[in-house]
């Protein structure tokens, strides 16, 4: 029972992963930019949770459909207005200046908010189900259904609407895309701005179940980062199969080696796949 | 092209020349003006942040105190109370380079230790070199006062002295308690409160049946949790800061862990601790090195506990908690050698910090033949009712310990 109960810690907790990774990984798939910012955006969705729910009592299921076109908006409006203007520089300019955003979103948000650490504490409490004695969160269960939800969103639009199959046309070759009459700009824009739209919302389901402080936000990053390599970039179900591998390794890892090792367990994972299948479970390659 | 470049350096250079002459005129003013300049190396930004702006908020009330009461009597003349600050920004060899810095160019004439243990003893090596008064707030192993140094002066008391009142409470009021598991987190501190509780568990008798480190940083403790629950502890042992402590807590509650004792170290003691974890902090014990709940009448500026808490609160509309209370300390310990010195000499000043013995805001107040401070009962506390009990040790006790956190 105590080996369900692991498997299927890892399972939630690979879906929160997923959660985490889709909008960083769409981003870097698409426009070839590292976007450092993801991870504050994360942060400031889950205190867009916080500051409705405890000042409005606006729950955060409700939260999420004001986050999603509010990040949407942000995330356009510095594609167009900003990364756009250095988006065809060397990969470390863009690098750059993602870094410097997220350097003054991070500290504006330390700066607003202050730096302690705060708890979207719902009352009454979801509680856990249990089923044969294996315990699940209710937060953690809704948070997995809405980042198979989001997945299964993201997977729509990029296949079955003309945006989206525009995102996949310039994602696989950009040149050829603008032959085809694509504005290219405008693509990297609504991408980038889906990219946020997803990180909003997942800080809006984080909000649920971790602390929040914009000390948290390089903590997405990493996880993001690692499940992105391990995944596949741009590739949506690569989000899910890189997010649920990490979690799987740190779970396992955890009860064998010692929680203390479950992180460097899941960087020596990264450091095999980079070395053995570059382009990530699911990637194709030339996108890695 | 040459031409427009010459302009722009123009441009550029005649206002930041005049900055700097300006800024130099008024550095030269302030230095002439009788002040004496405290230098404070702080993480202010980085991971260590929140843990600075406490630190800033204790030395920044007794600077506002000190001044308002005139200053520093120095052989009857009053000196002005300056706090330089400096940003290490959570890197330790920072820390030793500002400290270095301050001493050599801030003209500083006595140094506030660096944040924590680690960062406390690095830095502890300049302002012994420079023979510089230094009193560390917040650091508590023994190994930061172990060096034979004769200038450092600290006001937490080992480490040790958090957990073995703890555990003897236990002990007695709790006797069915066998098994304790204790997760800590793999950081200079929390991993040695942690080793202090397995000591402290294994001398009293106690089955330890669970001693695992988690990660900086760890983002879910879910297997290491579901491992916990299947041996079935009774004590629940967690170390970690307030965001470690608040996520683990809120896991125990996902799994439907329970146990008759849960104690963590060091979040309780913030009131944001309180405010987050809302009914999930229920019957948490903990302990930490002062308390707002205590009652000391001191000699020092702040006069008594009561006062200091009323202070705090005007200030930052928050109650105060025991990092902002010791660094307020070590102000007002300065305050007092430098007086009873009646010098800005450092060596005189350092003699009087070796001498004192009084009772002030934050307790007894002595400091041992190695600089730590050796007279302090730190308090065992535990939340009800949402605010924290203090249980030990009995002259400040509030109420008794209860049992059973769910």
């Amino acid at each position: 029972m105590h080996a369900a109960q692991i498997l299927v810690n890892a399972v939630v907790l690979g879906c929160l992963y997923a959660c985490i990774a889709i909008g960083f990984s769409l981003v870097w798939g698409v426009l070839n930019v590292i976007n450092l910012i993801h991870g504050s955006f994360i942060v400031l969705g889950a205190y867009l949770a916080f500051g409705l729910y405890n000042s409005l009592h606006i729950s955060p299921w409700y939260s999420v459909a004001v986050a999603a076109p509010l990040f949407f908006l942000l995330g356009y409006l510095l594609q167009r207005l900003l990364i756009n203007r250095v988006i065809t520089a060397p990969a470390l300019v863009t690098l750059t200046l993602t870094f410097g955003l997220d350097l003054i979103l991070n500290n504006a948000m330390i700066y607003f908010f202050k730096a302690d650490y705060r708890k979207l504490t719902l009352t009454p409490s979801l509680g856990s189900v249990s089923i044969f004695d294996v315990v699940v969160p209710v937060d953690r269960l809704i948070a997995t259904v809405s980042a198979l939800v989001l997945t299964g969103l993201l997977y729509l639009l990029l296949r079955h609407s003309r945006v989206g199959r525009a995102i996949v046309a310039v994602r696989l070759d950009r040149d050829a895309a603008v032959l085809m009459g694509v504005n290219v700009k405008s693509i990297y824009a609504i991408a980038f701005g889906l990219g946020a739209a997803l990180a909003g919302c997942a800080g809006v389901l984080m909000a649920l179940i971790f602390p929040i402080s914009p000390l948290t936000s390089s903590g997405y990053l990493g996880k993001a980062f690692v499940v992105c390599v391990l995944g596949g970039l741009g590739s949506v179900s690569g989000a899910l199969a890189g997010g649920l591998l990490l979690a799987l390794v740190e779970g396992i890892g955890s009860t064998f080696f010692g929680p203390a090792h479950a992180t460097t367990l899941s960087f020596i994972l990264l450091i095999i796949f980079l070395i053995l299948r570059p382009q990530g479970l699911l990637g194709r390659k030339g996108f890695e | 092209m040459s031409k427009s470049w010459v302009a722009r350096y123009v441009r550029l250079a005649v206002p930041l020349w005049a900055a700097v002459v300006a800024g130099g005129g008024l550095v030269s003013h302030a230095s002439a003006e009788d002040v004496i300049r405290f230098g404070a190396p702080l993480p202010i930004t980085g991971p260590l942040a929140p843990e600075a702006i406490k630190q800033q908020q204790g030395y920044d009330l007794w600077a506002e105190e000190a001044n308002r009461s005139g200053g520093i009597s120095v052989g009857g003349k009053k000196y002005k109370v300056e706090i330089v600050y400096v940003d290490y920004q959570s890197n330790t060899p920072r820390a030793v380079q500002a400290t270095e810095q301050m001493i050599t160019q801030g003209n500083v004439n006595f140094m506030f230790g660096a944040f924590g243990s680690g960062a406390a003893k690095a830095a502890s090596t300049v302002s012994e070199k420079y023979k510089v008064p230094t009193l560390a707030a917040t650091a508590s192993s023994v190994q930061v006062y172990d060096q034979g140094y004769k200038y450092l002066f600290g006001t937490f008391t080992p480490n040790d002295t958090l957990t073995t009142p703890l555990t003897q409470i236990i002990k007695a009021k709790v006797p069915e308690v066998k098994k304790v598991a204790i997760l800590a987190r793999n950081d200079l501190f929390p991993l040695a409160i942690a080793q202090e509780m397995e000591k402290s568990a294994k001398a009293n008798g106690f089955d330890l049946v669970y001693f695992e480190k988690y990660a900086i940083g760890t983002l879910d403790h879910s297997a290491a949790l579901s491992q916990i629950k299947s041996l079935a502890p009774q004590w629940i042992f967690v170390t970690g800061y307030i965001n470690d402590l608040l996520l683990v807590r809120k896991q125990m509650i996902d799994q439907e862990m329970k146990a008759p004792v849960v104690t963590m170290i060091a979040g309780p003691a913030y009131q944001e601790f309180i405010e987050s974890g809302g009914p999930t902090a229920e019957n948490i014990t903990s302990a930490s090195w002062w308390h707002p709940a205590a009652r000391y009448e001191g000699k020092d500026i702040f006069g008594s506990t009561e006062n200091f808490v009323k202070l705090f609160k005007a200030k930052y509309k928050s109650e105060p908690d025991y990092g902002q209370a010791s660094a307020a300390l070590c102000g007002a310990l300065f305050q007092m050698a430098i007086e009873k010195a009646g010098s800005l000499d450092r060596d005189k000043v350092r003699d009087e910090l070796a001498k004192l013995d009084v009772v002030t805001f934050f307790g007894p107040v002595r400091f041992g033949p190695n600089g730590q401070i050796n007279s302090l009962d730190p308090p065992v506390f535990q939340i009800q009712g949402a605010k924290p009990v203090v249980l030990f040790p009995d002259a400040i006790k509030q109420g008794e310990l209860k049992v059973g956190v769910n």
